[in-house]
This record gives C-alpha cells, structure tokens and sequence, in this order.
C-alpha cells in the first residue's frame, strides 16, 4: 500500500524527469545538494534562509512560491544621487534585437547590453578577451575554439518596480551566459526565418550561407539544418566554429553584435516583444531601464557584471533628439554631456573660448557615399553613374557644408581599415570635365537634350531625415545642376521608413534613384567594407547590382568585381590581398561607378570637461569605459 | 443761413453718393490700412514683375565659398556694427566672414538671402490669392444654394458642412499634401492627373498646396454665405423679382450675391494671413513646395539650426513673413470697417 506521500513523492520526480527529459543534460534530482543563501519572498515579506537542502526540497518550496530564488542585488540609491550620463541617441533606435540590428544607433546600445565573445581594446583597437577568456585555432585555421567564462549572468531589470535580478532556469538555478546562448544566438541568426540583415557577416561560418539563403550551391533547396552551422558548444563553457575559410579576422567577428550570446527563453516566452523594457533579459555591463519610444532610452549599471566596480557611470539618459542643433542647444544648456557638432555651428564653436576647450575632433573609421540604384532607368548606364558620382565636388563639400575636416573619398573603405587603399589614389573622385563628357556621351546616343533627360526620368535623390543632410544634399543637387544641368528633387524620410525604401527588396518604383547612406567598421578588415556591402551576392545589395528584374528578386549571378572581392576574402597571403581589395576597390568605384565615395567622416564632438570619454578606434560609443565627474556636472548645472 | 454759404461748407449741395464710394472713402481714411495697402502692392511688384531687376535673378545659384557670409556693411559702417551687435551672438566677429556679392548676407549654402526673400514672396502672395479665391468660389456658391433654396435641402447641406468642420483641418492638409506628394513621386494614372502632376512640377510644388489649402477652407465661407442668402432672400426686391418672374439663377446671381460679396470678401481677405502661416507651416515641415523653390516656411525652417551662430539668416524671411500677415491683417481691418453700413457718419 502507498502512502499519500510516497505517491506525492512519485509525481515529483515524474515531474523532475519530464523537466530533465527537455533539458536534455540536467542531473538526476537524487544526487544533488545545493547549498545556498537563498532570499525567498512571500507576499512582501523576505526571509533570508540559510540552510542546506535536497532537491525534493526544493521543488515542494517551488510549488508553494511563485518568483523563488534571488541572487542579492547591492542595492541602488535613489535615481538622481546616480551618477547620470546625458546622452542623445540622435533617432529611436530601429531594434534592440542583436540578431537584427543593423545601424550605429542600435549596435551603440546593444554592445553595451550584451557581452560578446570578444570586444575591440578601447586604445589600442585590438581584439581582445570579454565572455571568451582565451581562444585557439587550428592549424589548418578553420577550427576556433572559445574557452568561456563562468561567471557572467544573465540579469532581468523591471523598470515599474526598479528591481534587477539573475534569470533563474527551470531548476531554479541562477543562469549565466554559456556556450549554449552564444550557439543559439549564431544559430538564429543564420535562421532564415529570423530574416536578419546582417546575417552575411556570418557566411565565413561554415554551412551559413547555404542556410541562411536557403539554397545549395547549385540553387537547390538546402537539406542542411541549423544543427550543422559550423558552431558548437563542446561543454557548457567551450563553444567551437568551424569556418568555410581561413579567417585572420575571425576573433573580431566572434565578438560582433550578431553573433552574441542571446536569451532563448526570454526570446521563446515574448516573441518580437523580446527586446521591450522589462522583458529583454540581458547580460552587458548595462541593463534596458525605461524605454520611451520615439522618446527616450534609459540603461542602467548592471550591478551583477562581473566587472561592475569599473563601471562608473550609473545611469544613462538617452534621448532620440533628430536635430543636431537642439541637441546642441541642450549641450550649451548643460542638458546633454556630449554631443555632435552641427557643421552651422563648427566656426562658433571653434572661436569660442569655452566650446573651443570642449571640442573634439579626429579620423572616424565610417565613409559618406550615394549609392545608384542600377535597375532604376538611367541609373543602368554607368556614364549617368560616373557623371554623377564625378561632378560631386568633394573637397569643396567638406570645406564649406560640413566643415568637420573630413577626408574626401574616392573609394570606400578609410584609412585604418586593412585593405583599404590611399585615399584619392583609386576609384572616381571629383572630375568636372569627365562628368560632363560623360553625361553627353549618353544624351548623345539617345539623341535627348538635357532638358529631356530632366523631363524622361524624374531623378530622385533620397536621404533619411537630418539637417546635415538635406544640406549636403541641397549643395550636391546644385553641384550637378551646375555641373551637369540636371534637375534632381530631393526627398527625406524618417529613418526606419528610409531604410525600407532603400532595401534591395523594396518595390522598385518606390525607392529613389540615388540614396543616401554611410558605413562604418564592424571589424578592422576590407572584408567588412567592399565584400559585405557591395557584393551582390552576400551583402545586402542595395546598390541591385547584376539583378535578374528591376525588384532584384533574384540575381544573375556574381560579376567579376564579386569574384574579386570573395578571392580576396579566402586569399591567404597579406600583401595580395590588399593588391585584390585595390583592384575590387577600383573597379567599383571607377570603372563601374556603382556608387559615389563622398567622404570618410571625423568624428566632431564637444564634451563638458566633466564628462572623461574615449574614442574606440573602431567607433562606437563603450559607456562601461566613460567617467562623469557627478559633483561637478550638478554644479555646472547649478544644482 | 444762405443756400450758398452752405453749399460752400459742403452740405447740401454735394453729389449723391453711393455705398461704393461711401466705403473707398472711409478707407482712404484709415492711414493703417492705407499704408498696408501700399505695402503689399509693393511687395507684388517686387516679386512679380520686378523681382529680377533688383535681385541677383538667382535664388537657388550657390557660392559655397561664402556660405554663411554676411554682408560687406555689415563689417564697413558703424550703424552695420551697432545692428549687428545686437542680433549676433557675442565673438560673432572671430567666426563670419564677409562677401559684398550679397546685400542680406547668404545661407549657408551660400544663396542670397534677399533674393530668395523676394521669390519667397511669390510663394506666400500667390497663396494668399489662390487659396483665398478658391475658399471664396467654393464657399460662396455652396452657401448661396444652400440658403436661397432653404428647408431640407439647406439643412441637409449644412449638416455636411458640419460633419466636415468635425476633421482636424491640419492633419488633413497633411494627409492631402503626402497624397499629392506620393502622386507627383509616382506619376498619376490617366491625362487628367498627369497633366496636374506636370503643372505642379513646373510650379515648384505649389499646384497641389493650392488645391490642399483651397479644399480646405470654404467651409467657414460656406455657412457666412448662407447666412447672408437667408436674410436677403426675404427682402422686398427679391419678391419683387420673383413677382416678374426671374428665376431662381437670376435672382440667385444678380440679385443676391452683389449684395452679399463685400462681406465675403472683406471675411476672405482677414483670412488671407492664416494661409500665408499655414503654407509656411506646411513648407517647414517638408510638405510644401519643392526645394530649392524658395518660400519663407522654407527659408525660416533652413536657418532655424543655425539661429545660434547666425540669427541674422533667420531675420529676412521672418520680418517678411511677419510684415505680410500683419499689412493683410490691416488691411482686412479696414476693409471690414469701411464697409460696415453703421460706420457711416
């Protein structure tokens, strides 16, 4: 006969095995003992137990207690004794989704929410060690192994009631980032279904490209599974690639916003909701506080990471202020530490004896350019292109409109990037006479007038919404009406609009002949520049180079200038790669005139004197690094 | 008194005169009016006939060299200085630079301000006019049917009006603009539209903010000019008309509406600076006229950024904006008053 607690007994582990059964590597409940402090809460009040238990025991305290284990959490001060970083985002950030992400805005915000695998040296720019301790490679260079750390958590901060804390698995158990998270987080997105625009900086993993497009080598449907993605996690702490090529480069990749570790409980329970302030669980140095959108986006310190007692600056305000002079205006009002100068504002604040102190400016790894849509009549004949792209009077641009000291371009990767050529040397920079001769040599053929060429296609020029620019843009419009005689009509849209209209798969009566767009370094490498923005067949392809229809639902194939830029990328030796990046760099930019290098950007910022920051080589903004000097911010702001 | 010595004082022996010339006199008298008056006939001969002859010719050639440049007097006389003091931040003369090519200074694209001030006249006088004539067809005919004919039918018809006022009349002002805005991007289907999406091409975009500003605003012309039908269709003339059997058009057209037009159109004209704002609002937003086109939302929504380090390239096209509405304003003023019968003396 059995007892009514034997069977009790029973149902547990029933229970026990189903949840051991999902894990897949969970051990048997018998064996273990934990021993922790645990924090129970019980209707409000908190009992601190100490004590020694088994797992049974466990489970009938999880059956009576709905939220059970906590880790402590030091507690915070009250939000305005914080230590607070004013900053402005510019624009809402279009996802916080590292799978997704795909602009300067969102990556800025989730490398601070989320640790990757390795992260860029703030000095020195070089790779070094972040969820991943140390790594190895094989001898043939395909095979990366990661060896992780133990001890970063997963943390959950719900802003309605302030309180941060550890996300807890099934068991019970406080989660920390593993092997199996930074594995998830590849396999996703890679998964087509995820539809990320990024994906292709994953292709150098072996099986990606096949799975996320779909298609075999040969275009048939793939019979792979993302369970054969070149990623594996050997144990909880060991995660391996297998890449489809050697890749010097990899560890830099390894470290980038698609391929971080990523929630996959979190992303099961809420969906596309994932990413919304108290939902998103996170595992950076900063934790999703408040986010207001269209508004403002706060972050706060995690007091779980490991190195919490480096990071300084305990709350950030960021604002989405799109006007670069108001966000200027609340700079001078001691509103906002840091903020970008508007290129009305660079000779003022140059002569100004306080703003002048403030001001910073230098080399910014990222590169202005327009890019012609080639299905979209003229666009298809490269003299239209050439004449465009050369008839834009670059240094003249920087001299008098943006005025930040940028270096005209004439090809696209800046100087820093490996690979990238001496600028002004290669492709197609400013040549009045050629863009005029050019552009005849075209109206010649299909016997038009100028004024027929203005009439026949209704050349549009699209940039998204931002005073610098529709200035740049007002001043280029000139440029080739001075240049060319044609008449361009210039159009803006708010950025998360801009990028869909922009998008090789967006119809192509809606997007314009000419965008707008600017590109910044992911890793110091070409790879990242010519290949996995203009190769038609891994990048995103907005350009719709060697398109099949006018939509670009399909290509016809890679062109010499993609087989240039994929040999570069498997090409072992140094020194011919940078012989096959100049050529494709070349070519692009001159013999194809594809798009139009404009300029590499500077960075041209003023901080208050109470704010200590860093410029990363490669960009982006490393809030953990930054000091703000809190006694001093209240009393410039005479508080 | 003798006949002559009051003929001499003007009293008796003056002409008749009519309600016409009863009004342009009160007019003449309003020196605020007057001036209004002169102003903007000024300003329509600066824009429209004249503009090329005291301006550059060229609003939208740039001199990039001398973006942001002030004006040569500016640096060259004292009163230059002194004004140039009080408008410009405190260093100003350790960052401007100068150019006599322009006597208002450039933008800093390096455009002429004054020039692009006077073609931005074009934009705001031929709203005011457009617009205005639009509203008053529109309003008056729909207002004069609808009182003249009475009863179901009137009731019916104000009741539409009534469901239209009910819209949030900027947003659809917006909404017709990105419409007409996505039609010109797109091309129209069929001649009509084609035909509407080039006239708006040639006129810098400001074809289809007409028809927006114009669809929008006889509601308001509507319900005065029924209101006007109403109390006239009762007059004695009318009847007398109807009893020699005119019919309802005649009657309608001769004698209804000249009695009912002065007040319209005194109505009309203080409307007139709402949609000179409302084009400017409708241009800085970036749902106007087309750049390079000058208008003055435009002109004012491209120096607001620079309103830090160059509040003098916000002035021109503000003081003008400012001086247009206010002499239209005036000017509607003294209109209203002068053809008030009660003012007479």
């Amino acid at each position: 006969m059995f007892s009514k607690k034997t069977l009790l007994f029973v149902a547990i582990f029933a229970m026990l095995a189903l949840i051991a059964a999902q894990c897949g590597a969970a051990p048997t409940p018998e064996t273990i003992t934990v021993v922790e402090t645990v924090i129970v809460e019980k209707e409000g009040e908190t009992v601190t137990v100490v004590e020694t238990v088994e797992v049974e025991k466990i489970v009938e305290k999880e059956v009576e207690v709905v939220k059970t284990v906590e880790v402590e959490v030091p507690a915070a001060a009250p939000m305005d004794e914080r230590v607070t970083l004013d900053w402005n985002f510019s624009t809402e950030p279009p996802t916080l989704d590292p799978s997704q992400a795909s602009d300067t805005t969102s990556v800025d915000i989730i490398n601070n929410l989320f640790v990757g695998l390795t992260q860029f040296d703030p000095v020195s720019g070089e790779v070094i060690p972040a969820l991943a301790s140390d790594w190895s490679v094989s001898d043939d260079g395909l095979e990366w192994t990661f060896n992780l750390r133990q001890d970063i958590p997963w943390v959950h901060y719900d802003p309605s009631t302030g309180e941060t804390s550890q996300a807890i698995d099934d068991e019970g158990n406080p989660r920390f980032v593993n092997a199996n998270d930074v594995v998830y987080g590849a396999r996703r997105t890679v998964n087509p279904d995820t539809a990320s625009d990024y994906a292709y900086v994953t292709y150098i993993i072996k099986n990606a490209l096949e799975l996320n497009t779909g298609e075999d080598a040969d275009g048939n449907p793939t019979e792979l599974t993302l369970e054969d993605l070149g990623v594996e996690a050997v144990d909880d702490w060991t995660v391996k690639f297998t890449l489809e090529n050697p890749a010097g480069y990899f560890p830099a990749i390894a470290g980038m916003w698609v391929v971080k570790p990523m929630p996959e409980w979190a992303i099961d329970k809420w969906n596309v909701k994932w990413t919304e302030a108290g939902l998103i669980d996170t595992s950076g140095p900063y934790m999703l506080g408040e986010w207001i959108h269209g508004g403002s986006l706060q972050m706060l310190k995690n007091p779980l990471w490991v190195n919490a007692d480096d990071v300084q600056i305990e709350v950030i305000n960021g604002l989405m202020i799109v006007e670069a002079s108001t966000a200027f205006a609340l700079y001078e009002n001691n509103e906002l530490d840091t903020v970008e100068v508007p290129s009305t504002e660079i000779d003022r604040v140059k002569a100004d004896p306080v703003l002048s102190a403030d001001f910073y400016s230098a080399p910014d790894v990222c590169t202005y350019y327009y890019g012609f849509v080639q299905t979209k009549p003229p666009m298809d004949d490269v003299r239209v292109r050439r004449a465009f792209s050369a008839a834009i009077d670059r240094q003249s641009l920087i001299d008098n409109v943006t005025k930040g000291g940028q270096y005209p371009a004439s090809t696209f990767a800046p100087p820093g990037i490996f690979g990238a050529p001496e600028p002004g040397t290669l492709g197609q920079g400013y040549d009045a006479d050629l863009a005029k001769a050019s552009l005849q040599e075209f109206l010649d053929e299909k016997g038009m007038t100028i004024d027929e060429f203005n009439a026949e296609y209704g050349i549009t020029l699209g940039h998204n919404t931002s005073e610098g620019h529709a200035k740049i843009a007002a001043a280029i419009q000139q440029m080739w009406n001075d240049t060319l005689g044609t008449d361009v009509q210039v159009e803006n849209q708010e950025w998360k609009v801009y990028l869909k209209s922009i998008n090789a798969d967006s119809p192509v009566e809606d997007t314009y002949h000419i965008y707008r767009l600017g590109w910044c370094a992911d890793y110091p490498d070409e790879n990242n520049w010519v290949h996995e923005v203009f190769n038609s067949q891994v990048g995103s392809n907005r350009l719709r180079r060697n398109c099949a229809d006018p939509n670009c639902d399909d290509t016809t194939g890679p062109d010499a200038f993609d087989d240039l830029t994929t040999a570069a990328g498997q090409e072992q030796d140094p020194a011919k790669r940078i012989e096959l990046y100049a050529q494709a760099e070349d070519m692009l930019a001159g013999e194809m005139a594809a798009y139009a290098p404009i300029y590499h950007y500077t960075i041209v910022r003023v901080t208050k004197p109470y704010l200590t920051r860093n410029y990363p080589p490669l960009g982006g903004q490393d809030f953990y690094n930054w000091k703000v000097d809190q006694d001093a911010k209240k009393a410039a702001q005479g508080m | 008194m003798a006949v002559a010595e009051l003929s001499q004082q003007g009293i008796i022996a003056r002409k008749p005169r009519s309600l016409l010339s009863d009004s342009v006199n009160r007019l003449k008298k309003n020196k605020l009016a007057m001036v209004s008056m002169m102003f903007l006939l000024l300003m329509v001969l600066a824009a429209f006939p004249f503009a090329s002859l005291f301006t550059s010719g060229d609003f939208a050639k740039q001199d990039l060299m001398a973006n942001s440049a002030l004006p040569q007097w500016v640096e060259s006389t004292a009163i230059g200085r002194v004004v140039f003091s009080i408008i410009m931040p405190n260093n100003y003369e350790n960052y401007v630079r100068y150019s006599d090519q322009f006597p208002l200074g450039a933008d800093d694209l390096g455009r002429d301000l004054w020039t692009r001030t006077i073609y931005g006249a074009r934009i705001s006088l031929s709203i005011a006019v457009v617009a205005s004539t639009v509203s008053l067809i529109i309003g008056t005919i729909y207002g004069l049917i609808s009182g003249y004919i009475g009863g179901t039918v009137d009731n019916v018809m104000m009741r539409v009006v009534d469901f239209l006022y009910g819209f949030p009349f900027i947003v659809v002002v917006i909404l017709l603009q990105t419409y007409f805005k996505a039609l010109a991007k797109h091309g129209a289907e069929g001649s009509i539209g084609q035909v509407m999406v080039n006239l708006n091409n040639a006129m810098g975009g400001m074809f289809f903010l007409f028809i927006a500003i114009g669809l929008i605003n006889w509601l308001g012309m509507a319900r005065i000019a029924r209101g006007q039908a109403l109390s006239i269709r009762k007059k004695e003339y009318v009847d007398a008309a109807k009893a020699v059997g005119a019919v309802d058009t005649r009657i309608i057209f001769r004698h209804i509406l000249p009695n009912i037009l002065g007040p319209l159109i005194v109505m009309e004209t203080l409307q007139i600076p709402g949609y000179i704002f409302l084009e400017a609002f409708l241009s800085f937003i970036g749902l106007g006229v087309n750049p390079p086109t000058p208008s003055w939302g435009i002109m004012i929504s491209e120096a607001a950024p620079a309103v830090r380090s160059y509040p003098n390239q916000l002035l021109p096209p503000a003081l003008a904006l400012t001086f247009t509405t206010l002499a239209f304003n005036f000017l509607g003023d003294g209109l209203r008053d002068a053809f008030d019968p009660k003012m007479k003396e």
